[in-house]
Order: structure tokens, then C-alpha cells, then sequence
């Protein structure tokens, strides 16, 4: 039989963190989906009025203040987080993360034995990296957006994507790239719970994963 | 150029000048109690030297600025400047016209403004643009490097406007790309507001300095705020009220152009306060979007013209260019697909398992 420990892995702050950028991020998808492609079901003359565009941009710009927000904390607790949380833990320059790398992805062509490391697995680290990254530049063309004469966005703004028009075909590319993430990120999860024996999907609630002695 | 003979030139009546002098400072962003300052520069008989230069463009900006009227704006700026060289309205040709040239460079050196029009080819050594012999690229170097501050008027003299659109055959760019020495003031448009033009003279003429710029070089006063935020067809936006397609109800009703590609809530200029052909129409009052022609690129950036999203180049898919969209679904279809087929390995190792196992 197997023993396994429960060991506490995600601080507060990272649970709140998590929770806060998925909240968010759902709010931007529905909110940011209208605002790009409104559907005609806003009121015509002559019946009462309400706004629906103004309503939703104002979510969204709401939900994007908690998503940076989210993402600042995220980025603190890469450097200030615990062991788990620390980007030392899962970035792909170490070679004792090269070879959990190689032993994640064995694992999840179905090849090799399923490990748990605690923290993120690499693979899944360098993804989340690269999210939170593709994530500053989501802030950054939504704050040029959102304030387009504000001094410091502008020139930001100009510097970064050249025009309004780049910065927007940025966000949107983007909000793809993040529906694509969500999908992966919720399969993999759930396989991992079922496959694994970490209880993954409860870690993110409890902060505490079961890691083998 | 006879009908400005036929104005006089000078003999424009007091009422009109006064009303171009309010416009002018009321585009300035300045309060009435300038507009005496303002026309007492307009009056000045210090009349800047300007030379006024063509490069690969349509000529629309001159032309657009020459049919202006009620006041006529063109008379205004010929009025206010001493016009050294200018290829659509001078007399001279030929030989003699660069020879003008020639000796109005020498004359004002270091005194006068050069003002632009067109885009400049920088490739094969500039031979796509050659006026009397010598290259649009040539010109431009030689008669900046003696100018006190080059003006680039319309899109394609302050980005490269169509010419610089991809594939850019002839490699060309604006301005800003070639002169990097002078201070230089870009009026993009396609073409530009006469009022903008006028308003930034006068600006330099009433007080000696260039207006404040944006970081495109753009005057604050007539590019500092997005045509969204100032349009008149706005509350049909907050409202969720939309065109869906030209000639719908949405339309005949005058809602708002966002869905149909209007580029207004990217693009900087003063249109919807400032309007064009004197009796204050500009394209969105019209009921057609904008198309974003005072941003860099817009050729390139702005199309398709009736959608908002550009068209996405696919990298190493030999240049398709394809709807934001349907490469994001795609994408999508893809991650799906993969964790369909991942999904499906694992329940068949299951299967195979089971079976050895028993």
C-alpha cells in the first residue's frame, strides 16, 4: 500500500490569485466577446434605455483592473512566493527540471509512470510563464486602450504596438490564445486528478496536495 | 489658380477673415479672447517663406485645400505665407521652375518652412520618383537640410501613405524616415483638414513655437483625441445600437457604424469637431466608418475597411492573409482536437491494459 503526506503547497495569496485571474478571466472572455462582435439585441428607439455597451465595458474594465491586479500578486509570489511557487521551482533551466520535463511529458504521452513534484510540473510552469507574460501585454494594449490620452499609456502605447488599431488586434489575437489555455488547462487538470494522485483540483481549494513518502 | 486671381488674393472680405480667424483659434483649442492675436498674426506682413514640395502622391491634399470656401481657407494659408515653390499653383515650368527653386533655397536659407506632400522612395536609390532630373529623395535631403522646419502634409508625407502600403514596391516612406535633423510637424489625413493646416501656421506665426505634438508628431490640438470619443453617432454605441449592414434599418436610423469596420475608436483626429467642405459633414455623419486614415499604416493596418479586426499575415503560410477569426477558431479546433485524440489514447490504454490483465 502507499503512504502518501499532505503537504501544504499553495499559500493564500496564490489560492486568491488563482481564483481572482479565473473569475476575471471568464468576465473578459463574456464582456470582451460583446464588446468585439455586439450582438443586435440592444434596445431599439422607443423602448426604455440602458446602456447594454456602456454596461458591459464598464465590466470589463472592472474585471480587467482584478486581472491585473491577479497578476501582479502572481508576479511578486515568482519571486517572493514559497518553494512552490518561486519560478526556480519549474523553470526548464535547471537540469533537475529537464528531467522532470522529460518524465512529465513520457507521462503524459501515456509512456511513462505518473510523478508528482508538488509544485507545478514544468511543462506546466513554462506555459504558466508564458501566459503570465502574454498577460502584461493583454494589460498593457487594454490600459493604451482604455486610456488613449492619458500620457503615460499613450506614449507606452505608441511605443509598444505603433497604433490603437495594433494594440486591439493584440487583445483580440490574445483573447484566443487565452480561450485555448482555459481548454488545456481544465483538461489537463482533470486528467491529472484522475490519473494522478495529487488531488490537484482540491490542492488549488486547499492549498494542500498528497505527495507520495 | 485663376479663380484665387479672381479672389484678389487679398481682397477677402473683413466678416470672412474674421470668421477663419475664430475657426483657426477655435482649432487651436484656444479661448475667443486669442482670436485678436490670432488675426493680428494673420494680418503680420512677415509672410514666412514657405517651398512646398511633391513627391509620389495624388495631389489631393493641394486640391482638397484650394476648393475650400466660406472663408476660403487656401486664400488664408497663400495669404498668410510667402509661397516660394509650389509644383500645382506656380507659373513656372520646366527649367525655370527648378532654377525658382534653386534660388529660393538660397535666398531663405535656414529661414524657411518646408512643407511636404507625398511620400518619398528610398529604393534602387529613389528612381521611382525623379522631378527634373533628380530624385524625390535627393530633393527632399537637399532643400530640408536648409529648411528651419519641415511640415508633412497628408498621410503620405508623414507615414508614406498608399506607396508604403505592403508590398511597397518601391520602398517608400515618409518624412520622418529621411529627416531626422529638423523638427518636423506631421498633418497626416487623407487627405488632411484645411483648418488643421491652417491653425498649425498660424499657431507657429502667433507664437513663435511649434504647437504641442503627440509622439507621432501630431499637433495635440487637432490629433489628440480618439473620432470615437467625439462622435455624434456615440450614444448609439453605449447603447448597443449597430449598423449590421449597409442599408439596414440600423442605418436608415443613423446607428452607430462600429460593426460595419468604422475605425473611430483607433483613430486620432479632430473630424467630428473640426468637419470638412464648410458645411460640416465628415464621413461618419455621412453614415460611411472611418478608416482610420490619419493613423501610420492605415493601408495595411486599417483593411478590411468594413471590419474592425485587420487581416492577420499567417507566419511561414506564404503570406495568407486571413481573418483574426477564423485562424483563432481554427486554433481553437486544433487544441480541441488534440484533447480529443489525448483523451481517446488514454481510454484505449485503459482498454489494452484491461485486457492483458485479465
Amino acid at each position: 500500500m502507499r503512504v502518501y503526506r499532505r503537504v501544504k503547497v499553495w499559500s493564500v495569496l496564490l489560492r486568491l490569485y488563482h481564483w481572482a485571474f479565473a473569475l476575471s478571466i471568464i468576465t473578459l472572455f463574456l464582456t470582451g466577446y460583446y464588446i468585439h462582435n455586439p450582438f443586435a439585441l440592444g434596445p431599439w428607439e422607443g423602448t426604455p434605455t440602458n446602456f447594454l455597451m456602456a454596461e458591459v465595458r464598464f465590466v470589463h474594465f472592472v474585471a480587467g483592473y482584478v486581472f491585473i491586479a491577479a497578476l501582479l500578486v502572481r508576479i511578486y509570489l515568482l519571486f517572493f512566493g514559497n518553494q512552490y511557487e518561486r519560478f526556480t521551482d519549474f523553470i526548464i533551466f535547471r537540469p533537475r527540471n529537464l528531467v522532470r520535463l522529460f518524465h512529465t511529458v513520457r507521462a503524459y504521452l501515456y509512456l511513462g509512470e505518473h510523478e508528482s513534484y508538488g509544485g507545478h510540473n514544468p511543462l506546466a510552469g513554462t506555459v504558466y510563464l508564458c501566459v503570465l507574460v502574454l498577460s502584461v501585454f493583454m494589460a498593457l494594449s487594454g490600459l493604451f486602450m482604455l486610456y488613449p490620452e492619458g500620457g503615460l499609456w499613450a506614449s507606452w502605447g505608441v511605443t509598444l504596438f505603433g497604433t490603437q488599431q495594433i494594440a486591439r488586434l493584440f487583445h483580440y489575437l490574445l483573447f484566443w490564445v487565452y480561450l485555448i489555455f482555459v481548454m488545456i488547462h481544465v483538461y489537463l487538470v482533470v486528467w491529472n486528478d484522475i490519473f494522478g494522485s495529487e488531488g490537484i483540483i482540491s490542492g488549488i481549494f486547499s492549498g494542500r496536495k498528497f505527495l507520495r513518502t | 489658380m485663376s479663380r484665387l486671381f479672381a479672389n484678389g488674393l487679398m481682397k477677402l472680405r473683413r466678416r470672412d477673415f474674421l470668421k477663419a480667424a475664430t475657426i483657426a483659434t477655435a482649432a487651436m483649442g484656444l479661448p475667443a479672447s486669442m482670436v485678436d492675436k490670432v488675426a493680428a498674426a494673420l494680418k503680420s506682413p512677415a509672410r514666412p517663406p514657405v517651398i512646398w514640395l511633391h513627391f509620389m502622391e495624388c495631389t489631393g491634399c493641394t486640391e482638397s485645400l484650394l476648393r475650400t470656401s466660406h472663408p476660403d481657407v487656401a486664400t488664408l494659408i497663400l495669404d498668410l505665407i510667402s509661397l516660394e515653390y509650389h509644383e500645382t499653383l506656380m507659373a513656372a515650368a520646366g527649367k525655370q521652375a527648378e532654377e525658382n527653386l534653386r534660388r529660393a533655397v538660397e535666398k531663405y536659407r535656414g529661414k524657411f518652412i518646408c512643407v511636404v506632400e507625398g511620400g518619398i522612395s528610398t529604393k534602387d536609390g529613389g528612381v521611382y520618383c525623379k522631378i527634373g532630373g533628380r530624385t524625390a529623395l535627393e530633393i527632399l535631403k537637399h532643400v530640408s537640410a536648409d529648411a528651419s522646419a519641415v511640415i508633412a502634409v497628408g498621410t503620405c508625407a508623414a507615414f508614406g501613405g498608399i506607396q508604403a502600403a505592403a508590398p511597397n514596391p518601391t520602398g517608400a516612406v515618409g518624412v520622418r524616415d529621411i529627416v531626422k535633423d529638423k523638427p518636423i510637424i506631421n498633418i497626416p489625413g487623407c487627405p488632411p483638414n484645411g483648418y488643421n493646416i491652417l491653425a498649425t501656421i498660424v499657431y507657429i506665426l502667433t507664437f513663435n513655437k511649434f504647437p504641442e505634438l503627440d509622439e507621432l508628431n501630431r499637433p495635440k490640438f487637432a490629433y489628440g483625441r480618439r473620432i470615437h470619443d467625439h462622435c455624434e453617432r456615440r450614444p448609439h454605441f453605449d447603447e448597443g445600437r449597430f449598423v449590421e449592414q449597409f442599408g439596414d434599418e440600423g442605418h436608415k436610423k443613423g446607428y452607430c457604424l462600429y460593426k460595419v469596420g468604422c475605425k473611430g475608436p483607433v483613430t486620432y483626429a479632430n473630424c467630428p469637431t473640426q468637419r470638412f467642405c464648410d458645411v460640416g459633414v465628415w464621413p461618419v455623419a455621412a453614415g460611411h466608418g472611418c478608416i482610420g486614415c490619419t493613423e501610420p499604416n492605415f493601408w495595411d493596418n486599417m483593411i478590411p475597411f468594413y471590419e474592425h479586426v485587420p487581416g492577420v499575415e499567417v507566419p511561414a503560410g506564404q503570406g495568407i492573409v486571413g481573418k483574426a477569426e477564423r485562424i483563432g477558431k481554427f486554433a481553437i479546433g486544433a487544441a480541441a482536437a488534440g484533447i480529443a485524440i489525448h483523451a481517446a489514447a488514454g481510454v484505449i490504454k485503459k482498454a489494452t491494459t484491461k485486457e492483458k490483465e485479465e
